[in-house]
């Protein structure tokens, strides 16, 4: 029986936010690359989590209320952004928004 | 111990965190005299100056109380830390925090100040621009003004989701639209970085407050630091992305261009003060004894920032594009400072505070020529500025003169600084890649210059602007200069700007 340590959980995490990361670099669509941000927020909240538990202190636990906060106001600005956009353009995909080039 | 003893109530620190009381309250008290009395805007106008106006006497209180903390005698110094650290560490009051707040209120109300157009044209909007600037002021400063991780967090979080709103306040505009997504996309995958860069760092030495951090690092001998290290390089970029250093600039010309012209000067500049704040406390603070891992780091986004920015500067056409890679090569100059280690702190405070107040100008004046509510400034509009309205084209050219470097304008003095403090940590490469930059990014500030005195003008009028906006670009040119010729009270006073 293998046992499950903490090293096991940041292993998770770390993949979970690498795979928000590359769908934000590779998925065009608004609302996706939105989710992936979130994605990236909860492989955080894992980190925080499961570093608090081995490292037996409480600080990780309630840095996570602190994270989930911060996600919904996110969520409240970053979709009220979008649907303004998407009234205008019928379409999320960010392809689509290219009258400023980088 | 009898029982009154027990219920004794704690003694809080609050005039540690008065300013961003007054700002935060301030910010919305605003939105409800809107809704209640229907202001005219000149009304908005007074309230919002009279919220800074108070903030800026608490941060002149805070300033003294300071004062009284460094000349405290040991005896005095453990009564003195429990007033210094209130609210169990998580805000530090020392001077670090003082400096930062006197910066970003100056930032503030001229930035208001000089596009206070867009506000008349917001309409019933208005208010709102008015509390999110004030409530991103709080946000930046708290960031400047916190030991704890998870408070810099927050305080990134509550500026950062506030200038996405601005970025996309005027909507009737696509392009504010489109600058307001990308500055939200990247901008919460930059917060989303910095934050697993938090997790990694507590994960790996088991605290975020980095008074405790410094502590246990110094003292303990990792046999895996791996963790920690990626906590560290994930947070620098993360701030990275926040003062628009290359390679993680690619959202500023974008948003700089397509935001509202009114508020982008603020947007620049509070970004920067907050983020290099928070850069500042926490490689400094908790991590001095990690230079050597994280200072050929901050080199290397640095160097790349000043040739990069500069270089691409060099082929826009729109000036306000032309700003933000200047400010990607500004954010390469100030990181020159930084990877000096402790030694560079007053000398980064020094440019900070010239260089975003030429920012917040340069912007203003662009916001003058181009409407406050526009999105991008083509260098043709700036034809022949000097003979339709002769002030605009001298404040922007003393106020590019400054960012350029020239001696006698504060640029001088802040990169003179910045340069001399790198070169003793060691870093002679980057000071000789730094002042190769200086001379590139001379050129596009002369092009605007040459178009504006020397090319003959296009038929666009430009009004001249009102007595708010006159005044704030006055003051910032003034300030380029009087700072350049007579740079002693300031250097004194970022002199003693060091974190604890």
């Amino acid at each position: 029986m293998i046992e499950v340590t903490a090293g096991w959980y940041l292993s998770l995490a770390a993949v979970l936010f690498s795979i928000g990361l590359l769908g934000i670099l590779v998925r065009r669509n608004a609302l996706i690359m939105f989710m992936c941000v979130e994605l990236m927020l909860n492989a955080v909240n894992l980190t925080f989590v499961a570093a608090g538990r081995a490292l037996g202190n409480l600080e990780g636990q309630v840095a996570v209320f602190f994270v989930l906060v911060v996600a919904a106001a996110e969520v409240v600005v970053g979709l009220a952004i979008i649907v303004a956009i998407f009234r205008r353009r019928e379409s999320a995909s960010v392809d689509e928004l290219a009258s400023l080039r980088g | 111990m009898t029982f009154a003893q027990v219920l004794t109530p704690p003694s809080v620190g609050w005039i540690a965190i008065a300013p961003e009381i007054v700002l935060g309250v301030g910010a919305a008290l605003i939105l409800l005299f809107d809704v209640q009395f229907k202001p005219k805007k000149s009304q908005l106008a007074f309230a919002t100056a009279l919220v800074l106006v108070t903030a800026f006497v608490f941060t002149i209180v805070q300033y003294d109380r300071v004062q009284t903390f460094n000349s405290a005698t040991t005896d005095q110094v453990t009564d003195l830390v429990a007033q210094a650290f209130p609210f169990n560490l998580m805000i530090v009051l020392d001077s670090n925090a003082v400096f930062g707040r006197f910066a970003m209120l100056l930032v503030t109300g001229l930035g208001l100040a000089a596009g206070w157009r867009l506000f008349e044209r917001l309409g019933a909007r208005a208010a709102e621009g008015l509390a999110l600037v004030l409530l991103s002021a709080a946000g930046f400063t708290f960031m400047a003004s916190s030991t704890h991780l998870m408070m810099i967090f927050l305080g990134l979080e509550v500026g950062s989701i506030s200038l996405y709103v601005l970025a996309g306040i005027t909507r009737e505009q696509p392009r504010s639209e489109e600058a307001a997504i990308k500055y939200f996309l990247l901008g919460s995958v930059a917060s989303a970085v910095f934050i697993y860069g938090v997790a990694l760092t507590y994960a790996g030495s088991g605290s975020m407050n980095l008074l405790e951090i410094q502590g246990i690092v110094s003292r303990t001998v990792f046999t895996r630091p791996a963790v920690l290290l990626i906590g560290i390089a994930l947070m620098v970029v993360g701030m990275g992305f926040k003062v628009s250093a290359a390679p993680f600039h690619s959202w500023a010309p974008d948003v700089y261009q397509g935001a509202p012209g009114g508020i982008v000067g603020y947007m620049a500049s509070a970004a920067k003060i907050g983020g290099f704040a928070a850069l500042i406390r926490i490689l400094f603070t908790a991590f001095p004894d990690f230079a050597s891992t994280w200072g050929p780091l901050v080199a290397g986004i640095a160097a790349l920032s000043m040739l990069l920015g500069s270089t691409v500067a060099l082929v826009q056409d729109d000036v306000r594009r032309m700003l933000a890679y200047s400010g990607v090569a500004h954010a390469g100059f100030i990181l020159t400072g930084v990877v000096a280690g402790g030694a560079g702190t007053s000398e980064v405070w020094f440019y900070l505070g010239v260089y975003t107040v030429q920012l917040v100008g340069a912007f203003g004046v662009v916001a003058a020529v181009a409407g406050a509510a526009s999105s991008g400034a083509s260098i043709d509009s700036f034809r022949g500025l000097s003979k339709r309205v002769p002030f605009l084209a001298a404040t922007f050219s003393v106020l590019l003169l400054g960012m350029s470097g020239l001696p006698l304008t504060s640029g001088f003095v802040a990169k003179f600084g910045v340069f001399t403090e790198a070169w003793q940590a060691g870093y002679e490469w980057l000071v000789i890649v730094a002042v190769l930059a200086s001379v590139i990014a001379f050129f596009f500030y002369l092009r605007v210059i040459v178009a504006m005195y020397m090319e003959e003008p296009v038929d666009e009028a430009v009004a001249m602007p009102g007595l708010s906006v006159r005044t704030s670009l006055a003051l910032a040119a003034l300030i380029t200069i009087v700072i350049g010729v007579l740079p002693g009270p300031l250097l004194s006073l970022a002199g003693e700007a060091s974190p604890l």
